[in-house]
């Protein structure tokens, strides 16, 4: 067996780098982009975001604890290069676009760099989705897609009434139902379900091991699955609600829990047909 | 340690490299320029809106420093004099500023204020309102005792008093002045005591006024502060039918010359201080004290003229008249205001003849026409207006400017006369743009102002009718609403006098106000004042005649100067001024912007008023808090007006709201968790 012998002090730096784990590398990249990640925990601290992100940053963490063994000592040089390029485009939005946009970029730059070093095998988009969704998006998510998602769920919620004969009538957010004014307002959005199921699915494809591809195929039917979970939660209670009947809050929770299992449960039942349909 | 244990394997050397540099080149540019970590909302403007009262929580902070509220009025002839106390006690550990914004009559002249403090007084001084406040601001960061008297709207003033210590009793008494001018006969004197809330239409022109944003008791929620009032009349004639329709009271002196009225302690344990004092009465032989007043003065005199109109005669002819009803259905009358409401309906529109037309227009946040465009009034199309009027409910805001526009836009006829009648409680913060919109946009139509409910906002229902030449009525009760219906319709079948002009003779007058004499439509004395010149060693002997035309033809009244000048009735000038500032404004919201603030700013200045350009100070040049800087602002509560509920403030509206965060991801990663155990299984 031959052992090189470093007789320059260049070559004895070169050799130290060598000998840094990925894992390191992947956590200097991560210090390199601490103001994004400083900015999300003031957003919780501050309250002005729900604290899910640690959710997914919990089950992030977990995933790439349980694939550092099995990391490549020699990472590919496009994803490396995707990584940097993300990287400088994360440090360039800090004077171009919003904080969460940085922030964004900062999630996914990570996530190539782990791709770079992760086996071929594995898939990565999943540990991306985690890494977004680890960011404070739904205070973001509401503010954008939250109308759009109101309208649309006051819309549909209005023909399901319709359908079983109700009087309702829907104007902007709002619906008139049996003379009864009731608000789709901000927290009616959909939007945390949407955290949610997407949260899910992520996590069940981690769990599972589902490739790419069929990741990102499963993706609309999560989407489909969210918005019509959140139609037909909201016509139940709006129809409630337009009987006059005194629904407690508990039980507004207790519908909107049922229906939000009922969905995620969809989604796993999704995910895990995907990977069936792989075997 | 997990990277001690991790086998150390090697990188390629270009990756290493390049990777290492451009991360320190980042982690370098990023701790340059680390941006700020909050989000950025300083361009985010603050609702002025109302907003129900919240506990303190911190015990040591007095939330509710107005004690009380004492009344003194005294009524001379036809001019009441007023002193109001407000009394500030500080029962908690620490300094306070308190802000209280309260009502008053539109047509007070407010000419001083003092403040007790302890055994010292302070008066205060008039100034310009910049200047007032600047004054107050540096005296509050100082730690004086300091106390500042705004005017927001003719009707609603803003007290603020600063560094109130614990244990301070601050009392601040202000004074004012108004003309009672009789209505058929039965003069009135109107106290009120709560600012209604205020819708304000983010698009109007007072949105970022910050008085609107005062906080409220809950309904049915008493006043934490006590309410005293007590009324002296003095007449030449007897006093007698002394009523009041919003208060018990008791009266003493009846059927004399000099009467008391004291509130009386309510059956039904109503409080006093959610709702406007009203009082009637009338003299001897239903007269009323017409003439001509002078007061001679040291610089100017002033005169005050007061003529009885002619009774009203029906006439034979009645035109056909298009009627529009332009309701408020907002939530502020939303219950009692709204029932009232309806009820002086189903009296304007069931009184309607079958020859005139009319329309419905209903509005709060938006507005809808019963019909595309009026019709008949036949019997059908009553009860269809007013059975569809029965089923609304009141809810939403209260957009009165596009409503008014609307109304405007409609066609009309030139050969028919229009009126229209505004049904409101006027809670609204728009009031210049509504006038300025009556005048510019409505002046082919006679409009009618009808105030519903305890504690209307007169100023807007006074302002409409001035501005539409028609006029203003009160609705305080469902009980009242077929007399004021009736009202309505004789004043308009047969106006009283019109074309209404008056000169004087033999007397040198100047600064008469107002310049032109509107219509007399019914019941109303025609009232004049001004100044006037003469020779201070001489009596003045002169003449007032008055003209016009009534349904049997010409009219005219003579009053003689003669032997009614006096020098007790100092109070002409400050009327006169109010009057001229009055007349100032109105020009003002017609214009729009700050066109007359000079001319409005010398008059407050040079007769002590009170003006929406000049305030009341009051400084204790003593300093007696040692931190300032820490002292919060309490705003005191008002109660919501009596009849009012809740949704004049907002309302819970039901919604469907997605369950708690932390519930929702407990399920999800239950069902995540439940998926990896299968998964192991398998």
């Amino acid at each position: 067996m031959h052992q090189v012998i470093l007789t320059t002090r260049a070559a004895r730096w070169e050799h130290r780098l060598d000998a840094v784990p990925p894992i390191a590398w992947l956590a200097l990249q991560a210090a390199a982009l601490w103001t994004h990640w400083r900015w999300a925990a003031a957003r919780l601290a501050d309250g002005s975001d729900d604290p899910l992100g640690l959710a997914a940053l919990c089950v992030l963490l977990w995933a790439v604890a349980r694939l550092a063994p099995d990391m490549r000592s020699k990472p590919r040089p496009a994803w490396l290069a995707a990584a940097l390029g993300l990287s400088v485009a994360a440090t360039a939005s800090v004077f171009l676009s919003p904080p969460l946009m940085g922030a964004i970029l900062a999630a996914l730059a990570l996530a190539c760099g782990l791709r770079a070093f992760m086996p071929s095998d594995r898939a990565c988009l999943p540990l991306a989705g985690l890494a977004v969704l680890a960011l404070p998006l739904v205070s973001s998510l509401q503010f954008y897609a939250g109308y759009p998602l109101r309208v649309v769920t006051a819309q549909a919620s209005t023909w399901v009434l319709q359908l079983i004969g109700m009087d309702a009538s829907r104007a902007g957010a709002s619906m008139q139902v049996d003379g009864r004014l009731i608000i789709v307002d901000a927290p009616c959005s959909g939007v945390q379900m949407v955290w949610m199921a997407y949260f899910c699915a992520c996590a069940v494809a981690v769990v599972t091991q589902l490739s790419d591809r069929r990741f990102v195929r499963a993706l609309p039917f999560v989407g489909l699955l969210v918005m019509v979970g959140n139609i037909v939660r909201n016509a139940v209670l709006v129809g409630l609600e337009a009987t006059h009947a005194n629904v407690s809050p508990a039980n507004h929770q207790a519908i909107g829990l049922v229906v939000l299992a009922l969905v995620c449960l969809s989604v796993v039942a999704v995910v895990r047909g995907e990977r069936d349909a792989r075997a | 340690m997990f990277f001690l244990r991790y086998p150390l394997r090697p990188l390629t050397h270009l990756g290493r490299v390049v990777l290492c540099i451009a991360l320190s080149l980042l982690a370098a540019v990023l701790m340059l320029i680390s941006p700020p970590s909050q989000a950025d909302d300083s361009q985010a403007l603050p609702a002025q809106s109302p907003y129900f009262a919240v506990d303190s929580a911190d015990p040591s902070v007095d939330r509710l420093p107005l004690k009380s509220t004492s009344v003194d009025v005294r009524i001379a002839g036809v001019i009441a004099d007023v002193t109001v106390t407000q009394h500030y006690r500080n029962e908690g550990q620490r300094p306070i500023d308190a802000r209280y914004v309260f009502p008053g009559s539109t047509q007070a002249a407010v000419y001083a204020m003092s403040v007790r403090l302890g055994d010292r007084l302070l008066t205060a001084h008039i100034e310009e309102k910049q200047q007032a406040r600047i004054q107050f601001d540096a005296a509050r960061k100082q730690g004086k005792t300091t106390a500042l008297l705004e005017q927001e709207r003719p009707n609603v003033f803003q007290m603020n008093v600063a560094n109130i210590l614990p244990g301070d009793d601050v009392a601040v008494e202000l004074r004012y002045t108004e003309l009672l001018t009789p209505t058929d006969a039965q003069y009135g004197f109107v106290f009120p005591t709560v600012v209604g809330p205020r819708y304000n239409s983010p698009q109007g022109a007072a949105a970022q006024e910050k008085w609107i944003a005062t906080p409220y008791l809950r309904e049915g929620v008493a006043p934490s502060a006590g309410f005293e009032l007590k009324v002296s009349l003095d007449s030449p004639l007897a006093v007698k039918d002394v009523v009041s329709s919003s208060h018990e009271i008791e009266v003493e002196g009846l059927g004399s010359r000099h009467a008391q009225v004291t509130l009386a302690s309510d059956r039904s344990d109503r409080p006093h201080g959610n709702r406007d004092f009203i009082l009637g009465y009338r003299l001897a032989g239903d007269r009323i004290e017409s003439g001509l007043m002078l007061f001679r003065g040291e610089r100017e005199n002033f005169f005050l003229a007061m003529v009885e109109p002619p009774k009203a005669i029906a006439t034979a002819q009645i035109s056909p008249r298009d009627y529009i009803f332009v309701v408020d259905i907002s939530g502020s009358m939303h219950g009692y205001p709204l029932e009232t409401a309806k009820e002086l309906l189903v009296h304007l529109i069931g009184g309607l003849r079958a020859s005139d037309t009319f329309n419905v227009m209903l509005f709060s946040g938006s507005n809808r026409m019963l019909s595309p465009a009026s019709v008949p009034a036949t019997r059908a199309n009553i009860d269809q207006a007013l059975r569809t009027i029965a089923q609304m409910g009141g809810s939403g805001s209260t957009e009165i400017v596009p409503a008014l526009k609307r109304i405007a836009s409609l066609p009309k006829q030139p050969d028919v006369s229009r009126s229209v009648i505004v049904v409101t409680d006027g809670y609204v913060s728009v009031e210049s743009e509504v006038f300025q919109l009556v005048r510019k946009n409505l002046n082919q139509s006679n409009v009618f102002a009808f105030g519903i409910g305890t504690s209307v906002n007169r100023h807007l229902i006074e302002g409409i009718a001035r501005a539409g030449q028609g006029e203003a009525f009160v609705v305080t009760k469902p009980e009242q609403a077929a007399a004021q219906a009736e009202r309505l319709r004789r004043m308009i079948d047969s106006p009283v006098l019109t074309q209404v002009k008056a000169r004087f003779e033999g007397l040198d007058v100047y600064d008469v106000e107002p310049q032109q004499l509107p219509d007399v439509l019914g019941g109303r004395p025609v009232v004049l004042f001004g100044k006037w010149r003469g020779d201070a060693t001489q009596p003045t002997q002169g003449k007032l005649i008055v003209e016009g035309r009534t349904a049997e033809g010409a009219y005219r009244s003579e009053l003689s100067t003669g032997e009614r000048e006096t020098q007790t009735t100092s109070a002409l000038r400050l009327l006169w001024a109010r009057q001229r500032i009055a007349t100032l404004s109105d020009q003002e919201a017609l214009e729009g912007g700050q066109q007359q603030k000079a001319a409005i700013t010398e008059l407050g200045l040079r007769y002590s008023l009170l003006t929406q350009y000049t305030s009341f100070i009051a400084i204790d040049q003593v300093v007696r808090n040692s931190n300032p800087a820490l002292t919060p602002t309490v705003d005191q509560p008002s109660p919501l007006p009596e009849g009012v509920s809740a949704l004049a403030v907002g309302a819970e509206v039901p919604s469907t709201p997605e369950p708690a965060a932390w519930l929702a991801l407990l399920v999800v990663m239950g069902i995540v968790v439940a998926t990896v155990a299968t998964q192991r299984r398998r």
